[in-house]
């Protein structure tokens, strides 16, 4: 039982958080606040953000050093976001396909593929989307129907795809398709697909915070070549299970750490109102913080699990509600608390400077719904760590 | 970085495991319970004395196995729902280990190898079992006050009380004290109502009996966390077994999602204490944290989380849940009980945010 981190470890944690200090022009929260910004020019920001991040060799730190890692050890991925987080910097417009489809290529996929994607992926100039979900096959995605039909050597992609976040700016989109109708699992196999072809519409879709970054994309009879096939026909379930555990560790200190910047804003907003006496304010902001100490426990069991060479089991379905399902209880006591102020535009002359409260509350009913919901991950939990029989 | 139990430790969870299966499964502790005045097994406590479990707070050198190891034990006796004075001992040996005099070392001794029973009383109040300000006094050779919910204070041998002076000891033998017993909804805690009006030893003064008090306080949330920790982990491992075998629409009810989604958040309850119990007790046994801050994280989450998985425990077992036959009401008594002391819930909550704004 030890959760220090090592003197190695503290190290990293200073240079990542001193090369911040020296890189980062300000929080996005003051960013998305700049005379003259907008949607394109926010994704403009983050792409330089990346190339920086990229340029630092940041980005992919646990992949191996041919494709641009040095073998970094979770605990050193999950450091770096916890740094991140706390400084409140841009997310990537990339993180989809850092996260997911390129473990899935250096795992699976072969070695051209390799060459032609990873360094454009890492440098920005390439954004990819992931097109796993559909209109209905959401956290049932094993019922996916849309389909890839084999034209001579290549295939030709039907159907749609929905969620497919930083959308609107993609070039790529990593897909999930049907090559065999008769087989839930085995029939789906895993394309990389360009959007810019005939065949391929990409429409954004408004959110309930008013932003366009999600897409739904329609496919009628897109072209998805031969050599963008990653792995076999009928490999695609299991290489986007795989990936999708790749999801686990980096994240582990990253959501107490922008907890931390909100309850610091709450604080101090609270406090210019005067109402850090008041008994209620101090046993709810009480509650936040052993609950966001809780989750920052939670997360460095995860990260000694993987340390120990062990997949995490409970833990993480555990860690996805808990962060999801605390967002919510911040996010609406911060409401609570702080009173129509915080409801103000962040652009108001008026609104607290020091975070987007009307944007994350409303952000913030998007966690338990994304990467499988909390239904879904009491699902996994009932099944996997329980082992409760489904009817 | 590492989250599982070395050799030592985890050899020591074996063994308490074994013997507490033997001598405190909880057929014999309801008996005990029902059928003695004291509410616990005074040979089952010696046993403990004898194989080194009430010193476990002590320093190395003096038999102490460290926090950790103290979280193991009372994780252990959580999860049989041990009734009896296991957590008030180790904490009085621990506070008698940094006291002056003769007396104390004397206590100690006997306390620590089980043959005497010493507790701490510190509560004035019956509205609040959390540290406040006292009115008991130690003045010209007497020690006058009133203690409430003194626990086991009716079969103590000797009490160690906060004043003003500080913490005196008094023994009965020499000074006597009039206990009116506090029965609580919880039959494996005897608490007592304490008039005292006799001579104390002043054992500590001053700024060591406060940093003696605080040191207690953490230590006792970190021991209570871990007790509640063993109470809702036995109570979800119950409720599955019962949602397994128990059929009903022609299936077990384990199959029904809605019971299914109770049982996961009970999940989410357990493991989230797990790792806030021994964050804690790792951060007390090598620092790296805020050893203070962790044990009341640790406190301030169980004792909610304890009682919604045990009250769960019942409500999965449905009719049966509500029996006096059925082990469960005793893990809900024993959650709800300890929620109260070694810091209520919300007092732990004031601890952690005034760390907090503070840092």
């Amino acid at each position: 039982m030890d959760l220090r981190f090592t003197p190695e470890q503290e190290r990293f944690r200073s240079e990542v958080r001193a090369w911040i200090g020296a890189n980062l022009a300000r929080p996005w929260s003051q960013e998305v606040r700049e005379p003259g910004h907008d949607a394109d020019s926010l994704v403009e920001v983050r792409r330089a953000w990346q190339k920086k991040l990229h340029a630092a060799g940041y980005l992919g730190m646990g992949w191996p050093p041919e494709w641009g890692g040095r073998g970094a050890s979770a605990v050193e991925e999950a450091i770096l976001h916890e740094e991140l987080y706390r400084a409140d910097a841009p997310q990537v417009p990339n993180f989809l396909g850092l996260s997911l489809l390129a473990p899935a290529l250096i795992h699976h996929g072969s070695e051209a593929q390799r060459r032609r994607f990873i360094p454009k992926m890492l440098d920005g100039s390439e954004i990819w989307c992931q097109g796993f979900s559909e209109p209905g096959a959401g956290s049932d995605l094993a019922s996916l129907r849309t389909r890839a039909t084999p034209d001579g050597d290549d295939f030709r992609i039907h159907g749609q795809k929905v969620w497919t976040t930083f959308g609107p700016w993609a070039d790529w989109i990593f897909v999930l398709a049907r090559t065999d109708p008769d087989d839930r699992y085995g029939g789906i196999s895993f394309f990389l697909v360009p959007i810019h072809q005939p065949g391929v519409e990409m429409r954004g879709i408004r959110q309930i915070t008013g932003e366009t970054e999600f897409g739904e994309v329609f496919f009628d009879g897109a072209l998805a070549k031969r050599e963008h096939l990653v792995g076999q026909l009928g490999e695609g379930w299991k290489i986007a299970m795989t990936v999708l555990g790749y999801e686990r560790g980096a994240s582990a200190l990253q959501y107490p750490a922008e907890n931390d910047r909100f309850l610091a804003a709450l604080v101090a907003g609270l406090g210019e109102e005067g109402a850090l006496a008041r008994e209620d304010v101090r046993e709810k902001l009480g509650r936040l913080f052993v609950e966001n100490e809780v989750m920052r426990g939670n997360g460095l069991r995860v990260l000694a699990t993987l340390e120990a060479g062990q997949a995490p089991g409970p833990e993480s379905s555990i860690e996805k509600i808990f962060w999801s399902e605390y967002a919510k209880r911040l996010q609406d006591t911060a409401q609570e608390l702080l009173g129509p102020r915080a409801q103000l535009d962040a652009r108001s002359p008026r609104a607290r400077p020091d975070a987007d409260w009307a944007y994350q509350y409303l952000w913030s009913r998007a966690g338990t719904i994304y990467s499988g919901s909390s239904e879904v991950q009491r699902n996994i939990i009932a099944k996997r760590v329980l082992r409760l029989p489904t009817r | 970085m590492q989250f599982t139990l070395d050799e030592d430790r985890a050899l020591l969870q074996r063994s308490t495991r074994e013997l507490l299966e033997k001598e405190g499964a909880l057929e014999t502790s309801r008996r005990v319970m029902e059928e003695t005045p004291e509410g616990f097994s005074r040979s089952l406590h010696a046993q403990l004395g004898e194989l080194g479990y009430l010193g476990v707070l002590l320093p190395e050198r003096e038999g102490g196995l460290g926090a950790i190891a103290f979280a193991v034990v009372l994780h252990e006796m959580g999860r049989v729902a041990l009734p009896g004075p296991f957590l008030e001992v180790a904490l009085a040996v621990r506070l008698l280990a940094g006291c002056d005099g003769d007396a104390a070392k004397r206590w100690r001794a006997k306390t620590a190898a089980g043959e005497a029973l010493v507790v701490i009383a510190r509560s004035e109040s019956l509205a609040s079992a959390d540290p406040a300000a006292v009115e008991a006094t130690c003045r010209g050779g007497r020690l006058r006050g009133t203690k409430h919910f003194v626990p086991f204070g009716a079969q103590a041998d000797a009490l160690l009380i906060e004043t003003r002076e500080g913490i005196a000891l008094v023994e009965r033998a020499a000074a006597g004290w009039d206990a009116t017993p506090l029965p609580t909804l919880d039959p494996a805690q005897r608490f007592a109502e304490i008039r005292l009006d006799g001579p104390p030893t002043l054992v500590a003064e001053g700024e060591r009996a406060a940093d003696l008090l605080a040191e207690n306080e953490r230590l006792g949330a970190l021991g209570a966390a871990a007790l509640l920790l063993g109470l809702m982990e036995r109570s979800l491992e119950t409720a599955v077994g019962y949602l397994q075998e128990r059929q009903a629409f022609g299936a077990p009810i384990a199959s029904f999602q809605a019971l299914q989604h109770r049982a996961a958040d009970c999940v989410l309850q357990t493991e989230s204490t797990r790792s806030a119990v021994y964050r804690a007790a790792a951060a007390e046994e090598q620092g790296g944290a805020d050893p203070a801050l962790l044990a009341a994280v640790a406190k301030a989450w169980a004792g909610p989380a304890a009682r919604l998985v045990c009250g769960e425990a019942i409500q999965l077992h449905g009719g049966v849940g509500f029996t006096w036959e059925y082990d469960p009401h005793l893990y809900l008594k024993r959650a709800k009980t300890l929620e109260l002391f070694y810091g209520s819930t919300r007092s732990q909550l004031e601890r952690v945010l005034r760390a907090k704004l503070a840092s």
